[in-house]
C-alpha cells in the first residue's frame, strides 16, 4: 500500500470514527445495544465474547490430544532465530535417536525445502510447511500437517517452527516440550530482547558455545538472564557442529519422555493443558 | 505479525454474533488486549478496521482496552507482577514476590472481543436474546 492510500484509507477511518462518536453521543438517531460485557470480568462470559488467543491455545489443547493421548507420540518443538542452529540440533538428536526410534519431523519455513531435505536424507518422515505469508507456526497448520504422518508408527515427533523470536510466544502448538535455541552468534542480549518467548520454553539451548569468545558473546549473562525471565527454565550450552553438549539435550528431553508416559498412564485427563510446564500460562 | 489474522478472527466472532441477535449492523466493537502479548495495538486497530469495510460493521467504533497482566502463584500469592527491569521489552516479572518459585500469568494474554454494539430496532426485532445486555446508551 503506498502512503497515499494509507493517508487516504486513515482520513476516511477518522471521519468514520466521528460519524459513530457523534451517534454515541446521542446525536444521532440509533439506540444501541451492547452485547457482551463491560469492565467486571467475574461475570460469565457470554456469548459474544471471544478471546482468540485462546482459542489458539484450545487448538494447541487438541494437537496435544491427537499426539500424546491418542497415538501416543512424544512431540518437542523447537523455535528460536533463524541460523540459530534448530535444523542441525534436530540432526543431531535424530542421530542420538534410540535404535527402533520411529521420528517424525513438521517443519516450518516461510518457504522452500531446503530444511526438510536436509532432514530427509536422515531418513526420517518429514512434512514441510511453507507458511508463505505468516511467520511461525500455528496449532491449525501443524494439525493439517500431522495428517501426513501415520501416527500410530511413531515415537517422536519434532516441529522446527519458523525462524522468528516473537510471535511464537503467542502461538503455542501443543508440544510436550518447546526448545527455545539460541545462539551465541545473536549477541548475549538476546534473552532480555525477547523474554516473552523465553517465557515459554521448557528448556533453552544456547548454542554455538563454542565461539562464543570469538563473537565476544558471555554465556554467563545468557544464563544470569534466562534466570531472571524466566526462573526455574533449564539452560544448556551446546555446539550442534561438534556434538558438544547433545548429550545433556538428550538427558532432558528423556526426562520428559518419562514424564509423559507416567502422565499418559494417569486417570483420564481432557488435554486442554499441554504437559509443557509453561507454555499453558494462560489461565485456561 | 500475526494482528490480521487475530483481526479476522475477532471480526468472524462478530458478525456471528451479531447474526445471533438478529442484528443488521455493528456500530461498535470493544476489544481486550494483554499486555503480555506480541500484539500490536496500532496494528490490530488499522487491519481491523480494514477489514470491517464490506461488511455490516463497516465503519464500526473499534475500541481496545489493554489489560494489565495478573499473576498467581502455588503458594497463595497473586497479584500484577512487576515489570521485568532487564528485559529490552515489556515483559512480566513471573517470579512470585513471597516465596521466589515461579508464578503463573492468569490475565494479560488474551485477545478478547468483548461486546459488540447494535442498533436498538435490530434487537427488538428480534426475540429475546439470552445474553442480557449490560447497557444502553442513547
Amino acid at each position: 500500500m503506498t502512503y497515499h492510500t494509507t493517508m487516504s484509507r486513515l482520513r476516511q477511518l477518522d471521519s468514520r470514527f466521528e460519524r459513530i462518536f457523534g451517534t454515541l453521543l446521542g446525536l444521532g438517531p440509533l439506540r444501541l445495544h451492547r452485547f457482551g460485557h463491560d469492565h467486571d470480568h467475574d461475570e460469565p462470559a457470554s456469548d459474544v465474547e471471544a478471546d482468540v488467543l485462546a482459542e489458539v491455545r484450545e487448538r494447541a489443547g487438541d494437537v496435544h490430544e491427537r499426539l500424546s493421548h491418542e497415538h501416543d507420540v512424544f512431540a518437542v518443538e523447537l523455535a528460536g532465530s533463524t541460523g540459530g542452529g534448530k535444523t542441525m540440533l534436530i540432526e543431531r538428536l535424530i542421530e542420538r535417536a534410540d535404535e527402533g526410534e520411529r521420528i517424525g519431523v513438521v517443519v516450518g519455513d516461510v518457504t522452500g525445502e531446503d530444511d526438510a531435505e536436509r532432514l530427509r536424507a536422515h531418513g526420517v518422515a518429514v512434512e514441510n510447511i511453507n507458511t508463505g505469508r505468516e511467520c511461525h507456526l500455528d496449532p491449525m497448520v501443524v494439525a493439517e500437517a500431522l495428517d501426513g504422518f501415520d501416527l500410530e508408527e511413531l515415537d517422536t515427533l519434532y516441529i522446527e517452527n519458523v525462524g522468528n523470536m516473537v510471535c511464537p510466544a503467542d502461538f503455542p502448538l501443543g508440544a510436550n516440550r518447546r526448545v527455545l535455541v539460541v545462539s551465541t552468534t545473536e549477541g548475549d542480549d538476546v534473552v532480555r530482547k525477547h523474554p516473552m518467548l523465553v517465557q515459554t520454553a521448557d528448556v533453552v539451548v544456547v548454542n554455538k558455545v563454542d565461539l562464543a569468545d570469538a563473537v565476544g558473546t558471555s554465556v554467563e549473562r545468557i544464563r544470569s538472564d534466562v534466570g531472571a525471565v524466566s526462573p526455574e527454565t533449564p539452560m544448556l550450552e551446546i555446539a550442534a557442529k561438534t556434538g558438544q553438549g547433545i548429550d545433556g539435550v538428550v538427558d532432558v528431553l528423556d526426562e520428559s519422555r518419562t514424564e509423559h508416559h507416567s502422565h499418559r498412564t494417569a486417570p483420564p485427563h481432557h488435554g486442554d493443558d499441554t504437559e509443557s510446564n509453561h507454555t499453558g500460562d494462560s489461565g485456561h | 505479525m500475526h494482528e490480521l489474522s487475530i483481526a479476522t478472527g475477532i471480526l468472524d466472532r462478530a458478525l456471528s454474533a451479531a447474526e445471533a441477535h438478529g442484528a443488521d449492523r455493528i456500530e461498535a466493537l470493544r476489544i481486550e488486549l494483554g499486555e503480555a502479548t506480541h500484539v500490536n495495538q496500532r496494528q490490530l486497530r488499522f487491519c481491523l478496521e480494514t477489514s470491517l469495510e464490506g461488511t455490516i460493521a463497516a465503519g464500526a467504533r473499534v475500541r481496545i482496552d489493554e489489560i494489565t497482566p495478573q499473576a498467581a502463584c502455588d503458594c497463595g500469592w497473586n497479584g500484577r507482577p512487576q515489570t521485568l527491569e532487564i528485559a529490552l521489552s515489556y515483559a512480566p516479572d513471573v517470579r512470585c514476590p513471597e516465596c521466589d518459585s515461579r508464578a503463573t500469568l492468569v490475565r494479560g494474554r488474551e485477545c478478547r472481543l468483548a461486546s459488540i454494539d447494535v442498533p436498538d430496532e435490530a434487537y427488538r426485532s428480534t426475540e429475546t436474546p439470552e445474553t442480557t445486555p449490560t447497557e444502553r446508551q442513547t
